[in-house]
């Protein structure tokens, strides 16, 4: 017997061996394979579970129960129509526009007491003074317009003959004066409290928008 | 074999023994290699099998269980994927009697006290009984179940089983329906879709309708506190896409609950949206006026006609409750709901025409729908004569479901094409249906005003929902009882269509006999009752829709007011 006796059986022992090789390797892919399976069934029971809870939420919080809860606790309503706005521009516009800031003030406080005095007449400055000579042209309709409602302005105005210069047109005394006197009824205002300033601001910035 | 040897000259015998020998040798081995063949062949068998079992095959460890997560029987979504109807494992307690192994009366006591709906006596019947197999309680929570778990008898068996449940409980219960003890659908979509939804191939995609929850939430809590104010016996709402034909909201009161659906009355199972049939009185006077304007019979809305306290015809007599008594406008007539101005148009318009616009947009046939709960129409039928198209023009005499108005109200002011309605989505997967035309667009754009004027100036102010331009008619019918028309026993319906300036939605609600109250001065007429539903509910469902309010817009109201008498 020599090497020749026993090729059958090495070649026996190399097929086994292969064999056996071969079956490790789908042992393994077949055992991976259970792995992800077992994977793949907790998110199916995962899943599951988040289905029953979400049901049992939704259940829970069903709307007929949420509109028992708003009408015995929250009370909220549909809105009605005057509270939808058109857009940016008309929210804005309901929107106060905030206070100047308080570096200002200092500046015009020194004005303050002088103001006081001017503080009423300020409506009856474009009174029926000489019309500043730019306006000329149109200051005689509006001249004789004015002065039939109007209470002689005492000597007192006449300290400021050259302010009515923009009122001039047919706008209202008042928003007109606003305009060049802003610092001094702030001035007062914030003397007091500062409770017109946003107004006068505010009707400032309508005249502006027009 | 051997060299030939004269000594080998046998005896015969012998020669013969061998040729036995032989023989035998030789069935031997074909034996012995039959065998071999055999066994080889086994266990060549075993060896392919064990390779193809290591290739192929399913490992000791394979579950036969779940792989993906397809219900027993397919989701009900509402058109935003909220879920209407589902199926969800839920626990199920039962009783094997042959099993129980301990105390059959300490058992039975146990049990009486956790589950009290039966007593000790009656589960130790259960217990004694010949009978395999009971079901204590199905869907039972978990406190219970870990309860009968911990008693620790092995002839309680505790399985969970596949249960349908609607987590909306009575939200659009007569559109989703429910199902039987054995999960089939027995009403509503769940019947309508059976197959559907227990396809197992399908099942797993959820059926999507086309109910918005909230809307419908909407209408249910308005419509339920109107019959609770009004003491009515029932009541029907419809909300409708008029241009795709898709019903957002669908409601029938008495409600019901799916989850128990036995439970509830026959009353609360009937859908009075679609299988009730109600004369609905004036809310079909639009639709006369706007076939006689297609059929050239009304040329404007100032056409006039006579309009006595009483309509003699045909041997018959026309009442109103407000009459004129004077000549009035096509106008005047829709805005005061005139039955004798409306009855002269249809007699105008003749029965023939009548009829076949009747047929066009679907009211003489069962309303075109999905679910299989539908009514018969009622008609005239065969004595459908010059008095009785003049009563079918004021929407007596002929008898239709909720949802058949709310379509031919879709139809009047979509341009006039009639779509069947539907209940499920309109999308890619569901695109709308064909129309057919019914009325001229021009028709269905005159319409608008002369409806924004019965709400603005007419008999529906009350369903005036400021800056939706809501427009519509009201209609109060008397109904029949015992044959004859009661006069204190009514149905009041409200048919309205926002906005009006450019129609989309309409909405259609009933009150079955509602009564009056001292809020409505005595009154029971649409414009009292039903009108403020309609109100209330646009004007909480209209900003979901994505109608915006605007006080400022109107339909095109020149159309009618110059027609229209200014001091009564």
């Amino acid at each position: 017997m020599s090497a020749h006796g026993f090729k059958s059986v090495f070649m026996a022992a190399s097929v086994a061996g292969a064999a056996l090789g071969c079956y490790l390797i789908s042992l393994n892919v077949a055992s991976e394979r259970a792995k992800l399976e077992d994977v793949e069934e907790k998110i199916v029971l995962a899943q599951r579970d988040i289905r029953v809870l979400q049901t049992e939420i939704g259940t829970r919080g069903r709307l007929a129960q949420l509109e028992r809860w708003n009408a015995r606790f929250i009370r909220l309503s549909a809105p009605s129509a005057d509270q939808f706005v058109e857009g940016g521009f008309q929210l804005a516009s309901m929107v106060r526009p905030d206070k100047r800031p308080a570096i200002e003030a200092p500046v015009v406080l020194a004005a303050a007491p002088a103001s006081e005095a001017l503080g009423r007449p300020v409506v009856t400055s474009d009174a029926a003074d000489a019309p500043p000579p730019g306006v000329a042209k149109r200051g005689d309709a509006a001249d004789m317009l004015r002065t039939a409602s109007y209470a002689r302005p005492e000597p007192l105005a006449e300290q400021k003959p050259s302010k009515p210069a923009a009122p001039v047109t047919a706008k209202p005394a008042k928003s007109a004066t606003a305009d060049p006197l802003a610092p001094l009824p702030s001035a007062a205002a914030s003397a007091k409290g500062g409770a017109s300033n946003p107004l006068s601001a505010k009707s400032k910035d309508r005249s502006t928008a027009r | 074999m051997n060299a030939p040897t004269p000594a080998l000259v046998a005896r015969p015998e012998r020669l013969r023994l061998v040729g036995q020998r032989r023989q035998v040798l030789a069935v031997m081995q074909q034996r012995l290699m039959f065998a071999m063949i055999v066994y080889a062949g086994i266990i060549a068998l075993i060896v392919l099998r064990i390779l193809w079992l290591a290739a192929f095959g399913d490992h000791a460890g394979r579950k036969q269980g779940i792989t993906t997560l397809v219900p027993e029987r397919g989701d009900i979504v509402d058109r935003d994927g909220h879920p209407l109807a589902r199926t969800i494992d839920a626990w199920t307690i039962s009783l094997h009697p042959k099993k129980v192994i301990g105390s059959k009366l300490e058992l039975a006591r146990t049990l009486a006290r956790l589950m009290p709906e039966k007593d000790a006596a009656t589960y130790f019947a259960l217990l004694r009984s010949d009978k395999p197999f009971f079901y204590l309680r199905r869907r039972a929570p978990p406190a219970l179940v870990q309860a009968v778990n911990a008693i620790g008898e092995p002839g309680l068996a505790i399985d969970r089983e596949p249960d349908r449940l609607y987590p909306q409980t009575s939200l659009a219960a007569h559109v989703v329906g429910f199902t039987d003890i054995d999960g089939r659908g027995n009403a509503g979509a769940e019947r309508a879709f059976e197959d559907r939804l227990s396809d197992p191939a399908r099942r797993g995609e959820p059926l999507v309708l086309s109910i918005s929850s909230r809307v419908q939430q909407a209408l249910e809590n308005e419509l339920n506190a109107a019959v609770t104010e009004f003491s009515a016996i029932g009541a029907a709402g419809i909300i409708m896409d008029i241009h795709t034909g898709e019903v957002l909201a669908m409601t029938s009161l008495p409600q019901l609950n799916p989850n128990v659906a036995g439970a509830g009355s026959p009353e609360a199972r009937f859908n009075r949206a679609t299988l009730g049939v109600y004369e609905l009185g004036s809310t079909f006077k639009p639709f006369t006026v706007a076939m006689a304007m297609d059929a050239g019979v009304v040329k404007s809305f100032g056409q006039m006609y006579p309009c006595p306290d009483q309509l003699h015809a045909y041997g018959q007599t026309v009442n109103d409750t407000h009459p004129f008594g004077r000549a009035c406008s096509v106008a005047e007539i829709m805005k005061e709901s005139s039955n004798i101005g409306t009855a002269q148009i249809a007699d105008k318009l003749g029965r023939e025409r009548q009829k076949a616009f009747l047929k066009k947009m679907g009211f003489l046939d069962p309303i075109a729908i999905e679910l299989k709960e539908k009514g018969r129409t009622l008609t005239p039928g065969n004595r459908w004569g010059p008095f009785e198209t003049m009563t079918v023009g004021f929407g007596h005499a002929v008898a239709v479901t909720p949802l058949h108005l709310a379509s031919g109200y879709a139809t009047l002011f979509n341009g006039g094409i009639f779509r069947p309605a539907t209940i499920l989505k309109v999308d890619r997967n569901h695109p709308v249906a064909k129309g057919r035309r019914v009325f001229s667009e021009e028709t269905s754009y005159k319409m608008r005003a002369l409806l924004r004027l019965v709400v603005t100036e007419g008999t529906g102010k009350k369903a005036d929902a400021p800056g939706y331009r809501v427009g519509g008619k009201t209609g109060t019918a008397e109904k029949l009882v015992g044959g004859h028309y009661a006069t204190n026993v009514v149905v009041t319906s409200f048919a309205g269509v926002f906005p009006m300036d450019e129609p989309r939605y309409v909405m259609v609600v009933m009150l079955d006999e509602p009564k009056p109250t001292a809020d409505t001065y005595g009154f029971r007429t649409a414009g009292w009752n039903v009108a403020p539903v309609v109100s209330k509910t646009i004007s909480r469902i209209a900003p979901m829709l994505g109608v915006r309010p605007d006080k400022r817009r109107e339909p095109n109201m020149a159309e009618v007011l110059p027609f229209v008498r200014e001091d009564d």
